[in-house]
């Protein structure tokens, strides 16, 4: 849902795009480093960026070691063979500039002449597809994955650095974007869609990163971007689902598209009911003449040459019908477009003819084809071994091993010796010196050519001296590091750049309320100085992400690249401290927080949302995460000036100028005011609620207290779930007065009488009512099935409700019979911090009863562990009863074995009171 | 084949017959593949008396904080003035300001996390309040405002199905609480008791008063405090209804016979009634079935009819003393209704009151300032719903104008005594022409709904304007037994040759008056 508006929003701006294109459109001679021509870096980083990028130390020595380490490594080659086309690489090698304008990799043939140069690429090509098995071949490509794509890649963030494109596929910003070459000629859909899943695999410096999508996503750019691949194949199908009956252009959803052989509908796998298949292709018919059709299904149409030829309504109450027509066939190419609809009972179809091209027979795959031209098969590339052995040679020495160094354990010793050799060119300070001849120079030779425009070579030439004299500082590794990985397409920071403006509107977001702020990632601008360390690197290392209103993705480029900015960052930013004073009484301080926050105080939670609960208003950042993530001088400079650091926010001051509103508010001092918040905000997940925060959201939070929501679902229809403090859950069927589920972590979802328990680790228990007075070990545990209309208050069971303590959490009250039950579940910890229930069930009995079974639990595995502690599957059981004098009755615990096993304690109840004390721990 | 087929058609419409009236339906109707119905479905005609209507009773729409999804349930007054409202997320509300001449109410969260809840009613401090699965009294025991104790008071009934509501009334005078529980979808009775009312007494004890209800709604009683229930068309349904729960009586609607069983003190009736029959027909051969005392004909008074209350404000809030009044969720429109014995079967009328308003109306209350609010909500999907508010609760202040209406029809023997708000023009109320009186009846069967059949045009033989002009006694040729009697009055004219507000009235004759006892 999300994919398509932004998809349509694209739509809409793509006029303005494509006059901008055509001012800016020319030819792409040079290597393209878009991130260095954009930004504001000095002229000696620019250099030094361009070096890195090139890999000159591949070739060349240096005393800087961190040129070494930061320089940028060649693409893995150990697994092309899988991932690429040979062609493609082969025609690559030979001449990258043509291939893929714009591309990093140098000419390393120029000096060969033009038979040479075709058997090098040749050779190299054989040797690098002979390092893996299974070899490339092409994939149809889906329509209709490539159109939800093409939303995916307009507005997760791959526009940030590649060029945009329009509905025909053309490069919008092909001048000012990393160039990606002819995709389709390069990948399957298979190997693209691996690659960007796991771009460090073979690109391990970072430079494209990860964007964190699920792997439906991926397939889906690689299916867009590689939509026009051409497969031969005798039929295009579309399948569609929905409201077919009515039309296809409406209430209809596109599910997939491809090839498929013929009209044998097994060939597309299991057909949902409301579903319609589109065939199309073309009918070779080798005379003229006549033809009928025969047709057997819920319903469709046939077109021939664009003439319906059998019409067929659907329909939902009926199985399949047969029709059919006759239309004139020409000889040759007849063009067919076939609509199958499935509106009844099971699919079926079935689909003949005859006429010129035979008797009454199903149409056979032979004279069916997607195209009327020929499209030529993927032939697999034939490894010669001969020129797999001059490939190696010729890898050593034309220098390519030098970069792309992972296949240097398939050259043998021997021809290693050649790399060394080359290693020793020269000094990277040395190689600027002569510009008469190497890579610098206009001179062909044996040299890389890169495609260096005159002002990038001189950008390197005048660096390199200086980048060999010293190291760089901190704010010189940030502005490198931000301009290396791009991280300015699409945050800004001062003096260094920020957001294109042609590229400004490809930034979107589903909260339209929030302005700018809602669709563009946050400046750089201090970062340093606002996050935490900790949140600096959940957000760039681990992918973690607070804005998820936000279309594009924060991309990963891996710790090994980015890991040093964490630290960096707050070396290079900071504010003017702030000093507070001691908090004398910290629960008053949080109260008053708590009351600023809420309605009762500057409606903070109107906006934002919070501790998971979304905002009646626009959305904007969840605050309980606040004191993780930023700093507290930031955020008291920020409370106080939100203009200061963000530019033309929405967020208001609350204390503009220091003009306090709150008077009675903690004396009437915004200081202590602001920290307040910050105070009660450090509670975190815990804060109490703020009052007028929205009830709306069907996502049940629990905060400081605990939450109850009734309804059907989870636990039965009478079911009862509560979630406590401690972030565990208990699910209660009220029916049946038993426990149902216990739960981690989130609680529950609502949504009209009914919840839906959310969280992990979960441990439920088995139907049924809680005690029974079994008759025999071999007998059935009572359970209500569908007639036993009374059940269980035919057992004796009644249940009483619940009362809420401070915590709002509940005891259940309930009878069996004579006997009543008080029924308690405590949240607590254990020594390392894990969440247990501990649960106390009263008795209460007027005079002593006849023993029954209380069922503890059931699970596959039930074992005695120790005296009066059980494990049950995961779940860890331990309990005690006791009388109100404190006598304590020993484990008698029965294990019943069976589908599943049982744990049964018996209870023999004297009159008055009986407490049994249970602990469960999973 | 893009524009809908002829069968599609058909199943819609026959998706539409199902679901129609059956309001409750939407709230958790399963997967509904094929929903034709959605947006754009036709509601019948508007009256086309709102803004006249708002001379009278002019609409309030009550502000609700962005916070709060108050989709009302049930409203109740507490003593101190507050309103009360439950609604469907299960919250139970305190609203103070409500009843402001220009309202700025604030809200406070009393008790939460229950189910979906039809019935709030206080009591000694307590609020009781009807969910799903039980009737719950909710207490405050440490006095800090905010609920401490759930005591489940009953949830003996069956409850294993999404579309099996209960609503609760409030508390008759012996502080019992009646629930009518409705059916298993439209067509059965799965679960224990579902199609019965049940009375629920102060200690919890469940007590079956009557079986026969198919999807009720809104329980309470009429002025002489005889419990009614209001019920949706559908299977044994023409219409919407009225229905007098009547202890030991059978309300029309066979499904739930299978519970007799199960209550001690009933014995189910030796017959069942005869499909494709006449309400009028099987009320003598089934002697316990119930006939529904006011019938709504569908569309023209309401699709949907929720919650209703009884006026006694003792004037404030127009002439429409100890009458019902009672919103339809559909057409978002309020109806009103008059109860009368004759026979000892209950019967009466029903009348247009006032349309417009903002949402899906669940449930009406008065005000201690005679006020009258409507609340309720639409869903987002499926089901058409007039009023465009997600949810609203909306409040009709009488302007102290008296508009000119029919107030109330009255059954004699030979004829109706039809009394006004206003003096009537002695010239036109006593021209025969003015009454044009047709009745009509619905087939008895277990089919969704019914068609008006058995037209009949009664001929009005005599027009008597009483001495004070507030009422006219008409003499009619047949009055028949089992019909809607349809009255239209447009060419009635007051005093002050003002046309009436609205023209209809519906008086559903179960029985007709031996003598004329009654007449004054």
């Amino acid at each position: 849902m999300r994919t398509l508006f932004w998809g349509f929003v694209l739509c809409v701006q793509a006029p303005f795009i494509q006059t901008l294109a055509a001012q800016e459109r020319n030819a792409i001679e040079n290597a393209m480093f878009p991130a260095i021509e954009s930004s504001q870096l000095s002229e000696t980083l620019k250099g030094r960026v361009l070096v890195e990028e090139q890999n000159c130390v591949a070739c060349h020595s240096t005393a800087s070691v961190s040129l070494q380490t930061d320089s940028k490594k060649s693409p893995r080659l150990s697994g092309i063979g899988k991932r690429a086309n040979p062609y493609y690489i082969e025609r690559f090698i030979r001449s990258p500039h043509d291939v893929k304008p714009g591309t990093s990799m140098p000419n390393i043939m120029s000096h060969l002449d033009d038979n040479e140069s075709v058997s090098a690429a040749n050779e190299i090509t054989h040797f690098l597809f002979s390092l893996s098995e299974s070899p490339f071949e092409l994939n149809v490509p889906d329509s209709v994955a490539a159109e939800k794509g093409r939303g995916l890649f307009h507005t997760v963030g791959c526009v940030a650095c590649h060029s945009p494109r329009d509905d025909s596929g053309k490069e919008l910003l092909a001048t000012t974007s990393t160039p990606l070459g002819e995709l389709k000629d390069k990948y399957n859909v298979k190997s693209l869609t691996e690659f960007l899943a796991n771009p460090h695999q073979v690109r391990p410096s970072g430079r494209m990163p990860s964007l964190n999508l699920p792997r439906r996503d991926y397939e889906r750019i690689a299916h867009y971007l590689l939509r026009e691949t051409k497969v031969p194949g005798h039929l295009k199908y579309t399948m569609l689902k929905g409201r077919v009956w009515e039309g296809l252009e409406v209430n209809v959803e596109r599910e997939k598209a491809g090839h498929v052989d013929d009209f044998d509908l097994a060939k597309l796998g299991r057909l949902q009911q409301n579903s319609a298949i589109i065939y199309e292709g073309f009918l070779n018919s080798k005379l003229p003449g006549t033809a009928k059709f025969f047709l057997e299904m819920n319903g469709g149409e046939l077109w021939i040459n664009e003439k319906k030829v059998v019409n067929l309504e659907p329909s939902s109450r009926r199985g399949v019908k047969k029709a059919s027509g006759e239309t004139e066939l020409v000889a040759g190419w007849n063009k067919l477009k076939f609509i199958y609809i499935h509106a009844g009972k099971e699919p079926k179809l079935s689909f003949e003819m005859s006429g010129p091209i035979g008797k009454r027979s199903a149409v056979p795959s032979s004279i069916l084809s997607i195209s009327t031209e020929p499209i030529e098969p993927f032939i697999p590339y034939k490894i010669d071994s001969d020129k797999v052995e001059d490939g190696k040679r010729q890898f050593v020495n034309l220098g390519c091993v030098n970069c792309h160094d992972d296949v240097k354990n398939k050259i043998s010793n021997e021809l290693q010796l050649g790399i060394k050799k080359r290693a020793s060119i020269s000094k990277l300070s040395v190689s600027v010196v002569d510009g008469s001849n190497g890579c610098l120079s206009d001179q062909v030779g044996q040299w890389p050519q890169f495609a260096l425009s005159a002002s990038q070579k001189t950008l390197i030439k005048d660096a390199i001296p200086k980048l060999e004299s010293s190291e760089l500082g901190h704010q010189q590794i940030v502005n490198k590091s931000l301009i290396t990985f791009n991280c300015l397409a699409c945050h800004d920071r001062k003096e260094l750049g920020g957001v294109p403006v042609d590229r400004n509107q490809f930034f979107v977001g589903n909260r339209t309320e929030l302005g700018n702020e809602g669709r563009i990632p946050p400046p750089l601008t201090l970062v340093g100085a606002k996050l935490q360390k900790s949140w600096i690197s959940e957000v760039m290392l681990r992918g973690q992400r607070q804005r998820e209103y936000l279309a594009t993705k924060m991309p990963q480029f891996g710790e090994a690249n980015v890991g040093h900015l964490v630290d960096m960052f707050e070396k290079v930013d900071s504010i003017e401290p702030v000093a507070f004073e001691k908090i004398e009484d910290l629960e008053k301080v949080k109260q008053a927080g708590n009351m600023l926050i809420g309605t009762t105080g500057f409606s903070c939670i109107a906006c934002h949302d919070f501790n998971g609960q979304k905002a009646a208003g626009p959305g904007a950042l969840e605050l309980i995460h606040t004191t993780s993530r930023v700093k507290k001088d930031w955020f008291y400079e920020f409370m106080l000036k939100p203009n200061r650091f963000r530019k033309g926010t929405i967020m208001p001051s609350s204390w503009p100028g220091g003009h306090v509103f709150m008077e009675d508010v903690l004396g009437g001092d915004a200081k202590k005011q602001i920290e307040s918040l910050w105070v009660y905000l450090e509670d975190g997940q815990r804060a109490k609620n703020p009052i007028g925060l929205s009830r709306k959201s069907p996502e049940l939070r629990v905060t400081d207290e605990a939450v109850i929501c009734r309804g059907r679902g989870t636990a039965g229809y009478r079911g009862l779930a509560v979630g406590y403090p401690e972030r565990v859950s208990i699910a209660f069927d009220t029916q049946e007065v038993n426990l149902r589920l216990l739960w981690k972590g989130e609680f529950t979802t609502v949504d009209n009488g009914r919840f839906f328990a959310r969280g992990r680790d979960r441990v439920s228990f088995p139907q049924g009512i809680p005690f029974h007075r079994l008759k025999s070990l071999d007998d059935n545990w009572p359970y209500k099935r569908k007639t036993d209309y009374t059940f269980p208050q035919d057992q004796g069971y009644r249940f009483g409700g619940y009362t809420l303590d401070q915590l709002k959490r509940p005891t259940f009250f309930y009878e069996y019979g004579e006997v009543k039950v008080s029924d308690f579940f405590e949240d607590r910890l254990d020594d390392q911090k894990n969440a247990f229930f501990k649960r106390t069930m009263t008795f209460d009995v007027p005079e002593s009863q006849e023993e029954f079974y209380f069922r503890a639990a059931s699970g596959s595995i039930v074992n005695k562990t120790a005296e009066a502690l059980y494990k049950i599957d995961r779940l860890v059981l331990s309990y005690k009863i006791e009388n109100d004098a404190g006598k304590k009755t020993a484990d008698r615990g029965v294990i019943r074995q069976g589908e599943p096993n049982e744990l049964l304690i018996p209870l023999k109840l004297q009159k008055g009171k009986t407490i049994l004390t249970l602990e469960y721990k999973w | 084949m893009v524009t809908t087929n002829k069968t599609m058609r058909m199943q819609t419409r026959i998706l539409l017959l199902l679901s129609i009236c059956f309001h409750m339906a939407v709230f958790a109707w399963p997967d509904l593949a094929v929903s034709g119905f959605a947006a754009d479905e036709d509601l019948g005609a508007m009256w086309g008396t709102a803004k006249e209507e708002e001379k009278y009773y002019k609409l309030v729409q009550i502000p609700i904080p962005d916070h709060v999804p108050l989709k009302v349930g049930s409203f109740d007054v507490l003593p101190d003035g507050r309103l009360v409202a439950g609604t469907r997320k299960g919250d139970v509300y305190f609203i103070d300001g409500a009843f402001d001449e220009v309202p700025n109410p604030k809200f406070h969260l009393f008790a939460s996390g229950q189910d979906e809840i039809f019935g709030v009613a206080h009591k000694d401090g307590d609020i009781v309040i009807t969910q799903f699965a039980e009737v719950t009294r909710i207490s405050d025991t440490d006095k800090d405002g905010v609920a401490d104790r759930y005591t489940t008071l009953s949830n003996s009934w069956g409850y294993e199905e999404g579309h099996e509501f209960a609503f609760g009334s409030k508390h008759d005078p012996e502080g019992n609480i009646w629930v009518a529980l409705g059916l298993s979808g439209s067509y059965n009775s799965n679960q224990l008791f579902r199609g019965w009312c049940l009375k629920i007494t102060p200690d919890g004890k469940t007590i079956p008063i009557c079986s026969g209800l198919r999807s009720p709604a809104g329980v309470g009683p009429n002025h002489e405090g005889v419990m009614f229930c209001v019920e949706s068309q559908g299977p044994w349904n023409g219409s919407c209804s009225l229905k007098h729960l009547k202890p030991g009586g059978f309300l029309g609607h066979p499904a739930s016979y299978n519970w007799y069983p199960f209550v001690k003190s009933m014995d189910a009736p030796s017959v069942k009634p005869n499909p494709n029959s006449r309400i009028a027909i099987e009320k003598k051969r089934v002697k316990e079935l119930v006939p529904p005392a006011i019938l709504f004909p569908y569309i023209k008074m309401g699709r949907s009819i929720s919650g209703f209350r009884l006026n006694q404000t003792k004037g404030k809030f127009g002439p429409f003393e100890n009458q019902i009044f009672l919103g339809d969720y559909t057409l978002s429109v309020i109806l009103r209704a008059t109860t009368e014995e004759v026979n000892g079967v209950w019967q009466g009328a029903c009348y247009p009151f006032r349309e417009g308003l903002s949402t899906g109306i669940m449930h009406v209350e008065f005000s201690p300032k005679g006020q009258l609010l409507a609340g309720g909500f639409t869903t987002n999907s499926q089901w058409p719903v007039r009023g465009k508010e997600p949810f609203a609760v909306d409040r009709l202040d009488w302007t102290g104008l008296t508009p000119f209406e029919m107030k109330e029809i009255n059954i004699r023997k030979d004829g109706f005594v039809i009394n006004f708000t206003k003096p009537v023009n002695p010239v036109v109320a006593a021209k025969l022409s003015t009454y044009n009186l047709t009745t009509y009846t619905h087939i008895y069967a277990g089919f969704y709904g019914s068609p008006e059949v058995d037209h009949t045009t009664p001929k009005v033989t005599k027009a008597e304007v009483s001495d004070d002009r507030l009422s006219v006694r008409i003499y009619v040729d047949k009055i028949m037994e089992g019909h809607i009697h349809d009255f239209d009055l447009a060419k009635m004219k007051s005093e002050e040759n003002g046309d009436l507000l609205h023209k209809k009235a519906y008086y559903t004759v179960n029985e007709i008056p031996k003598s004329d006892a009654g007449e004054k």
